[in-house]
């Protein structure tokens, strides 16, 4: 009978681990969102690549980061419902999960906040959340799991074309 | 009871790892002639290489890629609503999702596409994209191979850059598009 329940519970194992349903996975599939999904199998594909040639340096820097990521989803939308619905979403999902907020910036009527969730040190980040309340122009939201240093985003806003790259850029630096 | 739970669990186990589950191969041969399917399979000497000096690396990274399997679903014109579309689509994107790893996916709800593998680690035996639009239709490209690590993966796409394509194999997918227009 304890052996059942052992394997039982190694076959629902990784059943936890793969269906890391978060919050925003309602937005995927709608008419009028625009999302991107990255996982960590894709990740880890990207951070093995062999390089060679003169700008290795640089980019075995941005590999090593890349293998510490887990799962990027980013969310877009113009449309006012789905706008709202994601200031709703983000608000439950921080009421849950408790992260801290980084920085709030108002920029040209827009309303961008960061929040990170602290690993060991203060500069270790599990998770970054971006949200951009666009009013009447485009709401994004951004989050980003693995465990990587603050100071290494930078790098990734640099190499990937991330919505938000310049706020980013600014939280990186601050701390 | 004990006896029952563990013959229900190897009952579990038996259904799980059942052959008869439907897979992507499968619908390809039970698709490929039907109304609004195509099938098309590529090999790899498309890439024309025969003209170039290739590196160890090169060849070894085609080595490691043995064909192209191409799914085309098109959109039927008198499908407005999308529903005959939307029922093989979800179709397709069960399979993929059942069967392999998503690496990837893009999607505006209108249209999108996905990168998906399989294979352990690295060492990947199959790639599966998987590109979809609600107006014209949607397409799966199986990449089958032994061991594309991302590295071959790199070097071939770099190859695809330099070689002269012999695209005379991809005609039956051109003609597809233009009869779209």
């Amino acid at each position: 009978m304890k052996n059942l329940i052992l394997a039982l519970l190694f076959t629902f194992i990784p059943a936890l681990f793969y269906a890391q349903v978060t919050a925003f996975d309602k937005f995927e599939d709608k008419t009028g969102v625009e999302t991107v999904i990255v996982n960590k199998k894709m990740f880890q594909l990207m951070g093995s690549v062999r390089t060679d040639g003169k700008d290795k340096a640089d980019y075995q820097q941005y590999l090593d980061l890349i293998k510490k990521l887990d799962y990027l989803k980013v969310y877009r939308t113009t449309n006012a419902k789905y706008s709202a619905d994601m200031k709703a979403t983000v608000a439950t999902y921080l009421k849950s999960n408790p992260l801290e907020e980084l920085m709030r910036i108002n920029e040209g009527g827009r309303n961008i906040k960061i929040y990170v969730k602290s690993g060991k040190s203060a500069s270790q980040v599990r998770e970054l959340l971006m949200f951009m309340d666009g009013g009447k122009m485009e709401t994004v939201v951004m989050s980003l799991t693995g465990n990587f240093d603050l100071s290494e985003i930078s790098l990734l806003t640099d190499k990937m074309n991330l919505p938000g790259g310049n706020e980013l850029n600014k939280a990186s630096k601050k701390k | 009871m004990k006896r029952n739970l563990s013959l229900f669990t190897l009952l579990l186990v038996i259904l799980t790892s059942c052959s008869s589950e439907p897979t992507l191969q499968k619908f390809y041969v039970e698709h490929g002639s039907s109304p609004g399917y195509m099938t098309v399979d590529i090999a790899p000497n498309f890439i024309g290489t025969e003209h170039m000096k290739l590196t160890r690396d090169q060849e070894e990274a085609l080595k490691s890629l043995h064909k192209f399997n191409v799914l085309v679903y098109q959109t039927d014109s008198l499908d407005v609503t999308h529903k005959k579309y939307n029922v093989e689509k979800d179709k397709v994107k069960s399979l993929v999702k059942n069967e392999y790893e998503e690496l990837m996916k893009m999607n505006d709800g209108k249209s999108g596409a996905s990168i998906s593998t399989k294979g352990e680690g690295e060492h990947i035996d199959e790639f599966v994209v998987f590109v979809h639009n609600e107006d014209n239709g949607f397409g799966v490209v199986r990449v089958l191979g032994d061991d594309m690590t991302p590295t071959n993966v790199l070097t071939i796409a770099g190859l695809l850059q330099e070689s002269k394509l012999n695209m005379a194999q991809f005609k039956p997918l051109k003609d597809l598009m233009a009869k779209k227009k």
